[in-house]
């Protein structure tokens, strides 16, 4: 009994090594979607650092709440003059936001996924948590010790803002280190991620540090996360209407 | 003078070797001479309103707008808008771009069934399908003020796509690129291409076709009327070598010290082509006059004789360039001044150092044809003999119609226009003016109008004002399309349930800011740092007069409107036009009388008589009436060209009244009496004046064809002007030289005066 508690992790292991050296591309971006997606919901703080091309920042925090691939709540807590403005993400597109001095929410509209999301670099589409081997055809282009290269060619049926992807993936933790998005039309890079500290917090990877570039315009995005929670238990009615007033 | 004309004779070997290594090495710079057609460079680069327009570009990704329209059947149809889109996405990928607005990414906010939504118009990548999603679409953009008449024509079959340049770009060079490659497209339907790149980018063109066909042409006139004037090969060859050379020298000393070509200084070489051939061939007819056998001995007596008038000749004319260059606040006009007189006196320095010496090289000088003693020249002859003897006969009456003329001229001059307006360079059936009326027409306009806000842009007193200015200008007949960070606050607002208004509350503009941020139009409507903030309108007239009462209006609105919170500042189109409105003008006024009394203060120094210094200008005067009546009368408007005219005019129109003048000192000293005297200055001076006339105006006429109107019309002016000017050296000068002696004397008794006119100096 012992024995087979000992051989069978280490029969897995000498088999997911193997299959480790065949594995596909699919099965990669597969493993990518889980490791992605392995908690029920995860809470954390924010820190958004803006930089202008001229190398001015401005900083700015907010909480995030998360449950499943399709309930989001965003809720800034500064700069003053942005504390308290919230967004709800729900399913099928649906977000609401709410604006403090107005005491009121409205619903907005999502589906202008290329719209820079809250003067990020990151657009509404960057900022979805769906799983990427739904939308995307991926293949390997490039391949070492530590690290797969994936181009990721989006499905005829999605709609996308890019013509293309290059994800780099780590070999330990099918985390990507970082992707290069392609502009649809000219099929130039114009903007590259990198996630520059990628940990392993209550069991699951996370980048807690995110750096996205816009190359046209040279304005930067840093995203740090803080007090990171995995699998709160949040409710449902956590990402409700009542709460995104709160 | 015999010294120095010895040493040409002497050196005759070196000063063709020298003039020669001269012209290769400065005609090797040439080719380092660029281009600038840029009306905005006219003023001067700490102008302030020039600082403020560059500022704009700095802050706001570009202050210069070029403008694409493009025509089909209906814009809301599938080819129209990816005809839309491939343009944008050409654009917007353009190295040199800053920015574009076009129907595929304006920002729109919009509520659908209580759903805000800030994003795009027309969502690229969700591209409307069917044609019940169009003409909703269509339907949607035609009912909303900040499209209609904006981005889409009324009757929605044009679109307009705006451009902006980064500000370290070469934005002429750019839009020549960019149009290739929209036009490399394909699309179906017209595209039309206006605002400044896109005028600046055709002026260039122009500019360059005008130098390639204009020049040889120029030369081919001025070769024929040589021609026809004195019937000899050397008295055409020799002139438009020598200028030849000096425009070679003008154009390789511009390159080095990096002055660029503009529109007005591409007609110094026709200019120079005109004036300065006068010069060799006032050194040719010496030659042929001089009794010597001896051919280098007949040079040089010549020369000794010719250096001296010849001097006087090119310092008036230099004098006249020259009152540009302290006379102009406009910078390029300064820059065509200098080295038109530069041009001017390398003509002088080859028609008296390079021409004898090739002459003396080159053996007999002696043409085989008399130049003086063309007996061919009957037309002259006639000519000249009716203006003698009416000159005799009349000299009341002369004198009496000139003040006729001039005062109906006088009268004419007041009504001159004025005209700043790039759009008034092209010929009308140009296709870049074809396409700016379209545009205009369509979209109101494509020239900008700025008024920048200073202050904190999230305040409501700031916003307010800026909607209050918004409005002023909205109010303005001339302008349309005005537009500010203020509409997309109140448009918020407004869906927020509050109204279109500006909130009172700074909480909620901050709030609704935050919709805003990341949105690419906000690079264009306020600073990185929100301290400033501009309100854009477009302007609709191209008339100096009205654009220069926009201006005021504006600035009487500034100046009612002071507050605590915010600084205003107006700058753009109407701003500079205004200026160089007004700097033309003051260019104008400055560098007559600059000009005017620079050339009596030279003739009467040369002439060594204050009286024959009145008398020179006397005929100036009066051409300069002519000129300005003449405007006046047929509509020519005073432009970046004709403003040269008048200045021109003097420095030519000198020439004559001292030809005229020596000729008469020259005459007297033989004849004792002012009747002879004259009656022979007319005949022989009038026979060089007249050749003269004809060779200068046929030297510019050929600016009739230039493609860019505002040089057609400095053509025909100078025309005009050396015509008159002729003619009032001919007739009104002998006229009041002949009453001056019968009246002066009796009315005033000034025996000196007298004195002085019938005892001229022996200078000459």
């Amino acid at each position: 009994m012992k024995l087979k508690i000992i051989i069978l992790p280490l029969l897995t292991i000498v088999f997911w090594q193997l299959q480790l050296n065949a594995q596909t591309a699919q099965e990669i971006v597969n493993e990518m979607d889980e490791v992605a997606t392995s908690a029920m919901d995860q809470m954390a703080d924010l820190k958004i650092t803006l930089i202008d091309k001229s190398g001015k920042e401005s900083i700015r925090t907010a909480t995030l709440k998360r449950k499943g691939n399709d309930k989001m709540l965003f809720r800034f807590t500064s700069p003053a003059a942005q504390a308290g403005i919230s967004i709800l993400s729900l399913p099928d597109e649906v977000m609401y936001l709410y604006l403090p001095a107005y005491a009121k929410e409205r619903r907005i509209n999502a589906s202008t996924k290329g719209q820079k999301f809250a003067g990020t670099d990151f657009c509404y589409e960057d900022m979805e948590v769906a799983t990427i081997g739904e939308k995307y055809t991926p293949k390997i282009i490039e391949e070492n010790e530590r690290t797969w290269k994936l181009e990721m060619t989006p499905k005829a049926e999605i709609r996308t803002v890019y013509s293309k992807l290059i994800i780099e993936v780590n070999k330990n933790n099918y985390y990507a280190s970082g992707i290069e998005f392609f502009h649809k039309k000219s099929g130039l890079i114009i903007k590259k991620l990198t996630n520059h500290q990628i940990e392993k917090i209550d069991g699951h990877w996370i980048a807690t540090k995110t750096e996205m570039i816009d190359l046209k315009s040279n304005h930067k995005t840093i995203m740090e996360m803080t007090s990171i929670k995995f699998n709160n238990g949040f409710a449902n009615d956590e990402f409700s209407l009542r709460e995104l007033k709160k | 003078m015999n010294q120095l004309s010895n040493l040409i004779i002497r050196l005759r070997f070196s000063i063709i070797v020298a003039t020669l290594i001269i012209t290769i090495v400065l005609g090797y710079f040439i080719k380092d001479l660029k281009m600038n057609p840029d009306i905005l460079s006219y003023l001067p680069e700490n102008d302030s309103i020039s600082l403020l327009f560059d500022r704009i570009g700095e802050k706001y990704g570009g202050n210069q707008t070029a403008v694409i329209g493009y025509e089909t059947g209906d814009i809301f149809s599938r080819e129209g808008i990816d005809a839309i889109v491939q343009i944008t996405d050409t654009a917007e990928l353009f190295e040199g771009v800053s920015t574009v607005i076009s129907l595929t990414n304006i920002i729109d906010i919009k509520d659908i069934d209580g759903i805000l939504e800030v994003g795009k118009l027309i969502d690229e990548y969700d591209l409307p399908l069917n044609d019940r999603e169009m003409k909703d679409l269509k339907q949607y953009v035609l009912s909303k003020d900040m499209y209609k008449g904006t981005l889409v024509s009324g009757d929605a079959s044009m679109t307009m796509i705006a451009i902006k340049f980064a500000e370290d770009v070469d934005k002429t060079k750019a839009a020549s690129i960019l149009k290739d490659k929209i036009e490399s497209i394909g699309l179906p339907g017209n595209l039309y291409y206006g605002g400044l790149p896109f005028m600046l980018k055709s002026v260039g063109e122009i500019i360059l076709n005008d130098i390639i066909f204009l020049g040889p042409l120029a030369f081919l006139l001025i070769a024929l009327s040589l021609f026809f004037g004195f019937r000899s090969l050397r008295g055409v060859i020799l002139p438009l070598l020598s200028v030849g050379i000096a425009i070679i020298w003008t154009l390789g000393l511009m390159a080095i010290l990096n002055y660029e070509i503009t529109l007005i200084s591409n007609v110094s070489p026709i200019i120079l082509l005109a004036v300065g051939s006068a010069y060799t061939i006032h050194v040719l007819n010496r030659i042929n006059e001089t009794n010597e056998t001896d051919n280098l001995k007949r040079i040089q007596k010549a020369l000794a004789y010719i250096i001296v008038p010849v001097f006087f000749a090119s310092i008036t004319t230099m004098v006249g360039f020259v009152s540009f260059i302290f006379g102009s606040y406009l910078t390029m006009i300064s820059a065509f001044g200098l080295f038109t007189a530069l041009g001017v006196l390398f003509s002088l320095i080859l028609a008296v150092s390079f021409v004898p010496a090739l002459l003396a090289v080159c053996g007999n000088a002696k043409s085989n044809r008399s130049i003086q003693n063309n007996k061919e020249s009957i037309l002259f002859k006639n000519f000249l003999y009716k203006i003698k003897n009416m000159v005799f006969k009349h000299p009341k009456y002369i004198v009496f119609g000139w003040i006729i003329i001039c005062i109906v001229f006088i009268l004419g001059a007041t009504q001159i226009q004025r005209k700043v307006d790039m759009l008034d360079y092209f010929k009308k059936d140009d296709p870049g003016r074809i396409a700016e009326n379209i545009l205009r027409e369509k979209f109101g306009g494509t020239l900008p109008v700025y008024i920048n806000i200073k202050g904190n842009v999230q305040s409501p007193e700031v916003l307010k004002m800026m909607r209050k200015t918004q409005d002023y200008l909205e109010s303005l007949p001339e302008i349309s399309d005005a537009q500010s960070v203020a509409d997309l606050i109140e448009e918020m607002n407004d869906i927020m349930g509050e109204g279109k208004v500006i909130p009172d509350e700074e909480d909620k503009i901050l709030n609704l800011w935050f919709l805003l941020e990341g949105q690419e139009i906000m690079e264009q409507m306020v600073t990185n740092d929100l301290d400033e903030g501009l309100i854009q309108g477009i302007l609709s007239t191209s008339d100096s007069k009205l654009m220069n009462e926009v201006v005021n209006s504006i600035q009487s609105f500034i100046d009612n409107n002071k507050g605590e919170e915010f600084v205003l500042e107006q700058t753009g189109f109407p701003s500079i036009y205004k200026k160089l409105d007004e700097s033309l003008i003051k260019s104008q006024f400055q560098s007559l009388i600059m000009a005017i009394i620079l050339v009596f203060i030279a003739v009467s120094a040369l002439l060594r008589s204050i009286m024959k210094g009145l008398f020179a200008i006397v005929p100036i005067i009066a051409t300069l009436i002519m000129l300005f009546g003449f405007m006046g009368i047929t509509g020519i408007p005073l432009d970046v060209a004709t403003v040269l005219v008048g200045s021109i005019s003097i420095g030519i129109g000198v020439d004559y009244a001292i030809h005229m003048i020596t000729q008469y000192n020259h005459s007297y000293k033989t004849f004792r009496n002012i009747e002879d005297a004259l009656n022979q200055s007319i005949l022989l001076s009038g026979k060089s004046i007249s050749i003269n006339v004809i060779s200068v105006t046929f030297g510019f006429l050929v600016l009739l064809f230039s493609n860019l109107v505002p040089l057609q019309r400095f053509g025909a002016l100078v025309g005009v002007t050396m015509i008159s000017s002729g003619l009032a050296t001919l007739t009104l000068l002998p006229s009041i030289i002949i009453l001056s002696d019968r009246i002066l004397p009796k009315l005033f008794a000034l025996k000196n005066i007298n004195k002085m006119i019938k005892e001229p100096s022996t200078r000459t």
